[in-house]
């Protein structure tokens, strides 16, 4: 008896699994195909000024994939991304269920390729721990300001020129973790799924010290985004 | 003639040689460059997005600030030795100045 009951309960999960997959595909197919592709890798005929992102090299978790695609990219600090908020076109149910179809059908390793490429980095030795942030501070005015700015906010000079066509992120309202914007900074926007070179990797300049030490920086100085709007 | 000759040299001698570092491709062209004391460094930015160039090292520490596309920035080599150039907006450009 108790084996049919856990034999019910394990069928009625893959049940509702299988149902949020197939809700999510269909959303998908209608809605998303047209900028991330059928593959999620955004390779589509279309033509805008900011090709979307691969989905299928993505750094963010489900629930972070969610948050974007409820508020929209822009809400969470990018400044000129395409990807426009969802929440008043579908329900709570289907917007989780995209997240959820994206994630299992373009990047079901994302979770381990992101633990396995932190794990390989160099570990901070308590000593060196509270020089971090001074190096951190140094090096984003040196480098980071000049697209993000000294508050983070995106809004660096570089950022101003009117013949750029990049658009920085506010940092201040970034879904990323201090962990997500280690390995950002280090390996830069193309690895993790932007078609575009505006955010370089920082790993040939700066040893894994430096780079924990920026994403320390601006998490414990600038990053916050429950007060996002 | 000859007045103009010995102000030619005058000047030639007092102002050094200038050279001229293209940045182009997200790379500094050329990348090494050999100059003596008091020569001149002209920055280039033929890009079409901004760059920057500096170099902390102590003799010849500049920062030339946000260069626009098109716009030129001289520097003057104050100190001998070699130190590298980089740019603060694109982390890969690095140039090395060889300064007697």
């Amino acid at each position: 008896m108790k084996y049919l009951f856990l034999l019910l309960l394990a069928g009625s999960f893959l049940h509702s699994s299988d149902a949020k997959y197939e809700m999510g595909k269909k959303i998908y197919k209608a809605t998303c195909i047209s900028c991330h592709g059928v593959d999620g890798t955004s390779n589509t005929d279309m033509k805008l000024v900011v090709k979307p992102r691969a989905l299928s090299k993505t750094i963010l978790t489900e629930e972070q994939s969610y948050q974007i695609i409820k508020k929209g990219a822009r809400y969470w600090g990018a400044s000129a991304d395409m990807m426009p908020s969802f929440d008043s076109i579908y329900a709570e149910e289907e917007l989780r269920s995209i997240a959820y179809y994206m994630t299992k059908a373009f990047s079901p390793n994302a979770q381990k390729r992101i633990d396995d490429l932190y794990a390989q980095s160099d570990v901070i030795p308590e000593a060196k721990k509270s020089k971090m942030m001074k190096r951190g501070k140094k090096i984003y005015k040196r480098n980071c300001s000049w697209c993000h700015g000294l508050e983070a906010k995106g809004d660096g000079e570089a950022s101003r020129n009117p013949e750029l066509s990049i658009f920085p992120y506010d940092l201040t309202k970034t879904l990323l973790n201090e962990k997500q914007m280690f390995l950002y900074i280090k390996y830069g926007g193309i690895f993790w799924g932007t078609h575009k070179d505006d955010m370089p990797s920082w790993s040939k300049k700066y040893d894994d010290f430096t780079i924990k030490s920026i994403a320390k920086y601006i998490e414990d100085s600038f990053r916050k985004p429950d007060e996002a709007k | 003639m000859k007045n103009i000759l010995l102000a030619l040299l005058v000047t030639t001698g007092l102002f050094g040689a200038n050279h001229v570092i293209d940045q182009k491709g997200k790379t500094f062209i050329p990348h090494s460059l050999s100059v003596a004391v008091g020569d001149t460094i002209t920055f280039k930015n033929s890009d079409p997005f901004a760059h920057n160039a500096y170099t902390d090292d102590e003799a010849n520490e500049f920062d030339i600030g946000m260069q626009s596309p098109g716009k030129d920035v001289k520097v003057t080599v104050k100190g001998a030795g070699t130190f590298n150039v980089e740019c603060a907006i694109h982390p890969n450009m690095l140039l090395e100045v060889n300064a007697k």
